[in-house]
């Protein structure tokens, strides 16, 4: 299964080994005076050393190829393939994979939509697929390099790489075949199932064609195109079914005709002529439901819709509470009659998209909480306001502001004031504990987090939060010993720790709670104490004491009972909210979790309203803004307002203010009415209400009509009459465009205009267009339009001249549009060749065919591709060894390791096996020994006699050199002799000889020098 | 000469000796670490985090048959067969399990497997081949308090006698003993701090004088019952201190009748004497090998060895105490 070879990164430094043999002639001159055994022993050790000194240099590697195959199935999930075909294409990838796999093979599957995730890591196992994919998908897209590119990251390393894409290869997003040749350049194979449709016929309405512009009264045909693709055997059939075309101004569509129709193989055009009186953004839906549901492969391509702008005068959107319906109809039928048309739309009916906002020129929220608002909602009235220019007008009360949950939305930011109140000596603050136990409900602790960041940016910098859940033991998860913490700066940390939270399964509220408890009473300055427990209700229930003692601390506690056992509901949670003050849900889609908390959050924002004993009167302070244009101050007595902060910005202009709560900062709190230009609308800050509560002295003044009256007109985006202007949008392969056509008065065309437009798309996210002119009055402009959904444009003609909108319909993601696969880049990338490797198996499937059998003939775990190596760098284990060799190469010349001893010792083992007599040996050997010994002293004492005399400084050098010369070499023949008897004792008389003649001469050399010295004398 | 022979050779000798002292020294070391990790080392770990056979999901319960097969049930509600070597032989999946999974399995003395079907507030009875046989108790899905009605069920056990008791919690903690026909006879207990009172009785033990153990375990303690519901015993307290529990969740007792706790929250295996008296302590948080997560059962096999489910760690550690 394995292979293992070695490898060099740098083999050029292999050439040193040519100086080998230069080693070996300088071993043998200079250790010549070693035995031949030593020396070929060193020699030996010392080239072995060089070579793996060099081997060291070279980086070594120790390189494993291994024979197995990783495969990875990429199977396409999106919308444009039938869902059978989604189904039976996991069950091919499973069975496949079942039979083709070897012993040590992995296989791991990849889904993708719009993007990839890894459904299987690569398991050396078989694998079971279940239908649903737990992976989640935007199936309205296809980005199939998305997923090779994922595949190439997740393969390891140690095997053959192959990608079975399983796809019709209608991609949307990316460049596949690009990526394609990236990954089987890097040797990775590329095989391809193609998913051929069966043939079957299929409808599809490709466009709702209606002028974008028209006048009121002014006829106009709406044109439906209709597409019949069918194909094979069914060529020749025409589909029958309803055409229901559909008008709608507010959120709910209104049929205006359906009629049975059938609609021939190839495109067919329906028109509906239409006239319209009342100025309005309408829009116009067209939808064809065949007889037969399976004369139509693709329902979700049937549907489509297209704007027009019917020009007249302005309409506001009043937004309002569902728990408190009619609360401003006093305000709505004062405006109504000073002409202003207002919808008023509840909060249970609100509208989805920005394109449910284009029929008003003002979006009030009267008093409604941020909860009954999506996160697109909110993007969508403030792009509404910062892009489209509509006005965006905020009218105060208990649910609104900072008391309402709008903190840190994105709407505070496009409002003159921000919510919170960060002089803390001006309001009192609140404390909120949450409580964790939902992590048994899918997608457990996504929720958990989510609900707990919701709830935390709900509240004031001022406000105390804390959290507690149970990981092996009940904790609070700031890690902090008063469990609540001041969110002020530490919300960035709040919401990172959250991030980080995994709350296990709690045995028991009561441990919690009662931290909690201890908790609470430890914030003496907390105006209101709020406790939200999330639990699937199987903990061991709170004890009689605790709950006597959240009562008893005057601490409120709201239940969500969550259904990860059924239906959620619990008595035990509905017990506690009910005894406590508090209020219980009963949740079975965590959907709702997140508005709920940051409703019960909102509980503890109470504290930012401000409510004196006695009503005070509202001063005008900038009296020449239009909106108080001739009223008179102080306002009429107000008995409350939502305290703010006036946003440090010099567009922004403070109205009225309240005289009360005096402060140091002159008021920067008590505003009452502040506007500024947000983008291009207007946005207005009214934080006392509109007659309902804390303004009901307001109603009987007269000032009441002109003041919301002046408000509300202030805020409406200007009419935009476009004089002789038209404009016209449409889409094609992913592009959006605008047309216009701009004629003066005298319908002469106006040219080089500096023409500048925007358009928000369906994400909400605002794109700048390039408009160029093309021909004389034609200006032209182009965008992106590759989502599926509402793409509201503005044109701004330059000038003096007031934009202009209009808006483009993507109906259905392009997954819808192409009904055939792409087989051209499908099997180009079957084609490509990996490097090492052989090129990709593109299967054939018949369309008739769908017996998998045939399909599984293709072994995707075939060996045709380049081998795995994985490399390992061992020059470091190298260098060790050598190191270690080079201490015995040392030791081998400095060292005579004699074996004298085997032979006796061999010798007396065999005569004891042999049950010899061995004393006669023994004797023998001690015979030796003491005659040895009595050799080397009587040589040594021989030599130390010899050289006992005093040295003068005439001594004959030459001689000197002699006896050191003949010491030496006695002791350097002695050990390469080795201990052998035989040769010692015949150097030892040779060198008594010397010695002697040499005293002699010495003798003799005294004596003539004092024989000269007495003479001289 | 001969100084420089002797030196040469001290050298050696010295090199030789201080090669050799080293040379011991790692092997000694060696053995000391050995010896020191080994007292905490299990003696196997077996299965591992998955969804295939033989591989476990959050296990919640266990139990071992008289023929030494150990049946684990996990968070997917599968129950699983396994050798005491952690060699998967069989499993099933209980009828429904979209409410919630069992937490509590044991055998009756017919060797019938008795699964305590929490969130359907009911006990399975199975054979050990996975046909449901019977049940006990149990509204259809509803929790219910009445005689014979059960809250969220824990733990069902059988004595010498054939009875049948069966604990539960939620909002009444208590106990209820069936004759062997699955007849209500008795019942005893509720929930609070008071001796004979429960906060979540986990999980049950019969011991070999039909004497009712119980892990109480939201109380953090022990029960001793006579068959009729009489109290004879209760220890323990909260902590993580030897002889203190925190949250026990399984009990069982060995053939000299001392008991073996897991602590759920301690994380560990703890050794009692009946009276009470710590006699040792295995584990303590963690994921590598003799550490466990949030343990909530054991079983003992026929060799003595204890099969601690270490749930969070989604494995099963054989150890000897």
């Amino acid at each position: 299964m394995f292979g293992y070879q070695l490898d060099f990164e740098h083999p050029a430094w292999l050439l040193l080994a040519l100086l080998l043999p230069v080693m070996w002639w300088v071993s043998l001159r200079s250790l010549s005076g070693l035995g031949s055994v030593r020396r070929w022993t060193a020699i030996l050790l010392r080239t072995v050393v060089m070579l793996l000194l060099i081997a060291a240099l070279a980086e070594a590697q120790f390189v494993r190829t291994s024979d197995n195959v990783t495969v990875f199935y990429l199977l396409d999930q999106s919308k444009s393939i039938p869902e059978s075909q989604r189904v039976a294409m996991k069950r091919f990838a499973r069975e496949d994979a079942f039979r083709h796999r070897q012993q040590g093979d992995k296989v791991g599957v990849i889904v993708f939509g719009r993007d990839a995730a890894i459904e299987f890591p690569p398991f050396a196992a078989d694998i079971e697929i279940p239908e649903d994919t737990e992976s989640v998908l935007d199936p309205d897209y296809t980005n199939l390099s998305a997923a090779i590119n994922m595949a190439e990251a997740a393969f390891p390393h140690d095997a053959s790489k192959r990608i079975v894409i399983i796809s019709d290869g209608n991609e949307n997003l990316g460049n596949v075949l690009e990526q394609a040749r990236s990954v089987t350049s890097h040797g990775i194979g590329i095989d391809v199932v193609p998913i051929v449709y069966q043939a079957e016929s299929e409808i599809a309405i490709e466009k709702v064609a209606v002028p974008p512009n028209v006048r009121r009264g002014q006829p106009f045909d709406l044109r439906i195109v209709v597409d019949n693709t069918a194909t094979g055997d069914n060529e020749a059939r025409a589909v029958t079914g309803r055409l229901r075309v559909t008008e709608q101004t507010d959120d709910v569509p209104r049929t205006l005709s359906e009629q049975t129709v059938t609609v021939q193989p190839g495109k067919q055009v329906f028109t509906v002529p239409l006239e319209r009186d009342q100025s309005n953004f309408y829009r116009f839906g067209a939808q064809f439901i065949p007889d037969d549901p399976a004369s139509d492969a693709t329902p979700e391509n049937n549907a489509a819709s297209a704007f027009t702008h019917i020009r007249g005068k302005g309409t506001v959107l009043l937004v309002e509470d569902q728990e408190n319906p009619g609360e401003h109809d006093y305000l709505v039928e004062r405006l109504r009659s000073a002409e202003i048309e207002v919808q008023v739309m509840p909060t249970n009916q609100l509208f989805t998209d920005l394109g449910g906002l284009q029929p008003f020129d003002s979006v009030v929220l009267a008093d409604v909480p941020r909860e009954y608002f999506s996160t697109v909602q909110i993007k969508a009235m403030v792009a509404n306001t910062q892009k489209l220019g509509a006005g965006l007008v905020m009218l105060g009360g208990p649910s609104s502001f900072g008391a309402g949950g709008w903190r840190n939305t994105e709407l505070e930011k496009a409002m003159p004031v921000d919510f919170e109140i960060k002089n803390a000596k001006v309001v009192p603050k609140g404390a909120l504990a949450l409580l964790m136990h939902a992590s048994e409900i899918p997608q457990g602790n996504y929720w958990q987090i989510q609900t707990a960041a919701a709830s935390i940016k709900t509240l004031g910098p001022e406000d105390l939060c804390g959290l507690v859940y149970f990981n092996g033991t009940e904790q609070w998860l700031w890690n902090h010993p008063n469990g609540l913490v001041e969110v002020g700066e530490n919300k960035a940390k709040m919401l990172k720790r959250l991030s980080t939270m995994t709350p296990g399964d709690m045995p028991d509220f009561d441990p919690s709670m009662q931290m909690a408890v201890r908790a609470f009473n430890q914030v003496k300055d907390a105006a209101v104490k709020h406790m939200i427990i999330i639990s699937d209700g199987d903990p061991s229930p709170p004890s009689p004491g605790v709950v006597k003692a959240l009562v008893d601390g005057n601490i409120s506690v709201s239940t969500v009972a969550i259904g990860a056992h059924g239906p959620a509901n619990s008595r035990v949670l509905s017990d506690l909210a009910a005894d406590t003050g508090g209020k219980y849900y009963a949740v079975n889609n965590a959907r709702a979790l997140p508005q709920i908390f940051q409703k019960e959050a909102r509980r503890v924002a109470r504290p930012l309203i401000y409510e004196p004993e006695q009503p005070f009167l509202p001063q005008v302070v900038s009296s020449a803004h239009p909106i108080v244009s001739g009223i008179a101050s102080p306002l009429p007595p107000t008995r409350g307002y939502v305290m703010t902060t006036v946003k440090n910005n010099p567009l922004v202009e403070v109205v009225v203010l309240s005289p009360e709560p005096a402060t140091e900062d002159s008021g920067a709190n008590n505003t009452i009415l502040a506007t500024w230009q947000y983008g291009v609308g207007r946005a207005i800050a009214f934080t006392t209400d509109a007659g309902a509560r804390w303004t009901d002295l307001w109603t009987n003044s007269e000032m009441y009509d002109k003041f919301f009256t002046q408000m509300i007109r202030w805020s409406m985006r200007p009419m935009d009459d476009q004089g002789n202007f038209t404009v016209a949008v449409d889409q094609s392969d992913g592009q959006g465009r605008v047309f216009i056509t701009a004629l003066d008065k005298d319908d002469r065309f106006i040219d080089m205009l500096n023409m500048t437009g925007m358009v928000v798309d369906p994400d909400m996210e605002a794109v700048d267009i390039d408009i160029a002119q093309t021909a004389p009055g034609r200006y032209v402009g182009t965008f992106d339009a590759t989502k599926s959904g509402n793409f509201l444009v503005m044109v701004n003609p330059g000038g003096n001249l007031p934009p202009i909108r209009t808006g483009l319909n993507v109906p259905y993601s392009d997954e819808f549009r192409d009904r055939q696969p792409d087989v051209g880049v499908l099997s180009a990338m079957a084609s490509l060749v990996p490097k090492g490797g052989e090129p990709g198996t593109f299967v054939e499937v018949d369309s008739n065919e769908t017996d998998l059998k045939e399909l599984l003939d293709v072994n995707p775990f075939r060996r045709d591709l380049e081998r795995a190596r994985s490399s390992q760098d061992i020059w470091y284990y190298l260098l060790f060894a050598a190191g270690c060799l080079f201490f015995f190469d040392v030791f081998n010349r400095r060292v005579a390791v004699s074996f004298a001893w085997v032979a006796p010792l061999v010798g007396t083992v065999r005569s004891r096996l042999l049950g010899r007599e061995e004393s006669r040996a023994d004797e023998e050997y001690l015979d030796r020994l003491r005659s040895r010994k009595r050799e080397v002293s009587a040589g040594l004492d021989e030599r130390r006699a010899a050289t006992r005399f005093e040295p003068t400084s005439d001594a004959p050098q030459a001689e000197s050199e002699d006896l050191a010369a003949a010491i030496e070499s006695g002791s350097a023949k002695k050990p390469s002799g080795g201990p052998a008897p035989g040769k010692t004792s015949g150097l030892a008389p040779q060198a008594d000889a010397e010695v002697e003649s040499y005293t002699d001469r010495l003798l003799k050399a005294k004596r003539q020098v004092r024989k000269g010295l007495d003479e001289k004398k | 000469m001969a100084g420089m022979n002797g030196l040469r050779r001290n050298i050696v000798l010295g090199t030789g000796l201080l090669v050799g002292l080293v040379f011991l020294g790692i092997v000694a070391g060696c053995d000391e670490d050995l010896d020191g990790a080994a007292a905490d080392q299990p003696d196997l770990i077996w299965s591992q985090h998955g969804l295939l056979n033989g591989q476990l999901q959050k296990p919640r319960a266990m139990a071992i048959s008289a023929d030494d097969e150990i049946y684990i049930v996990d968070y997917t509600a599968r129950i699983q067969v396994f050798t005491p070597d952690g060699k998967f032989l069989r499993g099933w999946t209980t009828p429904d399990s979209q409410f919630g999974r069992p937490t509590g399995l044991s055998f009756d003395r017919e060797g019938r497997l008795l699964v305590a079907n929490t969130h359907y507030y009911q006990v399975l009875i199975y054979s050990p081949e996975g046909e449901l046989v019977d049940t006990i108790g149990g509204l259809e899905g509803t929790p219910g308090h009445g005689p014979g009605e059960f809250g969220l069920v824990t733990d069902a056990v059988q004595d010498s006698q054939g009875n049948y008791y069966v604990a539960e919690y939620g909002e009444y903690d208590r106990i209820q003993k069936f004759n062997r026909e699955g007849e209500f006879l008795t019942q005893w207990g509720s929930q609070g701090f008071e001796p004979g009172q429960f906060r979540r009785p986990q999980n049950l033990a019969v011991d070999s004088d039909d004497n009712v153990w119980v892990v109480d375990a939201c109380n953090h303690r022990v029960q001793q019952f006579d068959a009729e519901g009489k109290l004879l015993r209760i220890w323990g307290e909260k902590g993580d201190a030897p002889g203190q529990l925190y949250y026990p969740y399984d009990l069982l007792f060995d053939d000299a009748g001392n008991l073996y706790i897991s602590e759920f929250g301690n994380c560990r295996v703890q050794k009692f004497t009946p009276d009470g008296q710590s006699l040792g302590l295995w584990g303590h948080e963690g994921r590598r090998p003799g550490e466990l997560s949030q343990p909530w059962a054991l079983v003992m096999d026929s060799q003595g060895r204890i099969h601690v489910l270490d749930t969070q760690n989604h494995r099963v550690q054989r150890i000897v105490m």
